[in-house]
């Protein structure tokens, strides 16, 4: 940052930047309100693998990316088997990649003590808040098109919001009882498959997301354990590679 | 309360989680991918989700794959809280019916 633009920044004010907060709060509102009921799922699945009421905030608060903590979740044992939860949160977040580099050419002139702690609050919901924002700004000609404050006011909400009602999940669970019973198992598979659709970019781009469930499927059958999401995950990811060499 | 090896496993996935987050910035802000490599970035996930629910495809209760098929119907028409629902409740009905 050169000199010139550390004094407008000053001239800005706090004033300024509070302002840019709340209209990052208001943008995020909508979007909030759809995330409780996940949480609530979360926390009440978590409490039922045997995390305590501590130990669910302790994950999303540490973690804070809600589908590797339901596919953690899902694959918990007790004791938990680290190197796999730990690959397939990997896997499962390997988009945060994409998510970064597409935010990169926006927040590049910001100090990076202020991106590495930004990046922690970098979800689906603020990511895509935040760059549509950035990308608005920058085509009406404004200047840093990327507002910190705007995307903190946006991400903040979701980060508290999960991490409370997720507690609030772990600690309604148990009341409600063995959530398995009366078909509450297919929450998750129906969390998965909104999640899946959302994703949906034609059939020719969800061929390897068949080859998963094909491979999965049948390595569920053959090999007792939790196996067989790596190899379904590998196998559809293989499949990608190949597949992309069509074109 | 507070088990270390959950503890354990909480600090992996948080530090991977957060090497994700921040890695796209580090590593790729001043290079392009490969399209194959793209393509399997963003097929990733979705390979992901639907290995964890596999097991529910080749579920031995013909119950819970009658109500499988229903969700899977619901997912691709509504939104989260609906399909949740309607996937519950059907997976209830039909087990106190056939399962």
């Amino acid at each position: 940052m050169s000199v010139s633009e550390v004094t407008l920044a000053g001239e800005q004010t706090s004033n300024g930047r509070s302002a840019e907060f709340r209209r990052g709060l208001a943008a995020s509102t909508p979007v909030l309100l759809g995330i409780i009921p996940y949480a609530l799922v979360l926390g009440a699945q978590a409490a039922q693998k045997g995390l305590s009421v501590v130990e669910v905030p302790l994950m999303t608060g540490l973690n804070f990316a809600g589908g590797s903590e339901f596919a953690a979740i899902q694959l918990w044992t007790s004791p938990p088997h680290i190197l796999l939860i730990a690959g397939i949160t990997f896997l499962v977040n390997s988009r945060h990649f994409l998510m970064g580099a597409a935010l990169a050419p926006f927040i590049k002139h910001l100090p990076k003590r202020q991106v590495f702690p930004a990046l922690f609050l970098m979800c689906d919901e603020s990511w895509a808040v935040g760059l549509a924002d950035a990308q608005r700004r920058a085509a009406a000609g404004l200047r840093p098109a990327f507002s910190l404050p705007f995307y903190l006011g946006a991400g903040l909400p979701f980060y508290l919001a999960w991490v409370a009602f997720t507690t609030c999940g772990a600690a309604l669970g148990p009341v409600l009882g063995d959530v398995g019973k009366y078909g509450f198992a297919m929450a998750f598979p129906a969390v998965f498959l909104v999640l899946l659709r959302g994703m949906w970019k034609g059939f020719a781009a969800a061929r390897p997301w068949l080859v998963s469930l094909v491979a999965a499927a049948l390595v569920y059958l053959v090999v007792p354990g939790a196996w067989y999401v790596a190899a379904g995950a590998l196998s559809g990811l293989v499949a990608a590679w190949f597949l992309a060499g069509e074109k | 309360m507070i088990d270390p090896m959950t503890v354990f496993a909480i600090l992996a996935m948080a530090g991977v989680t957060y090497l994700t987050r921040v890695g796209g910035y580090v590593v790729l802000r001043n290079r392009t991918l490969s399209p194959r490599a793209t393509a399997v970035m963003e097929a990733a996930p979705g390979c992901v989700l639907i290995s964890v629910i596999a097991p529910d495809f080749v579920s031995k209760n013909p119950a819970d794959l009658a109500a499988l098929a229903i969700t899977v119907l619901a997912a691709t028409r509504l939104s989260m809280l609906p399909t949740v629902v309607i996937g519950v409740a059907s997976a209830g009905v039909l087990r106190w019916l056939i399962g």
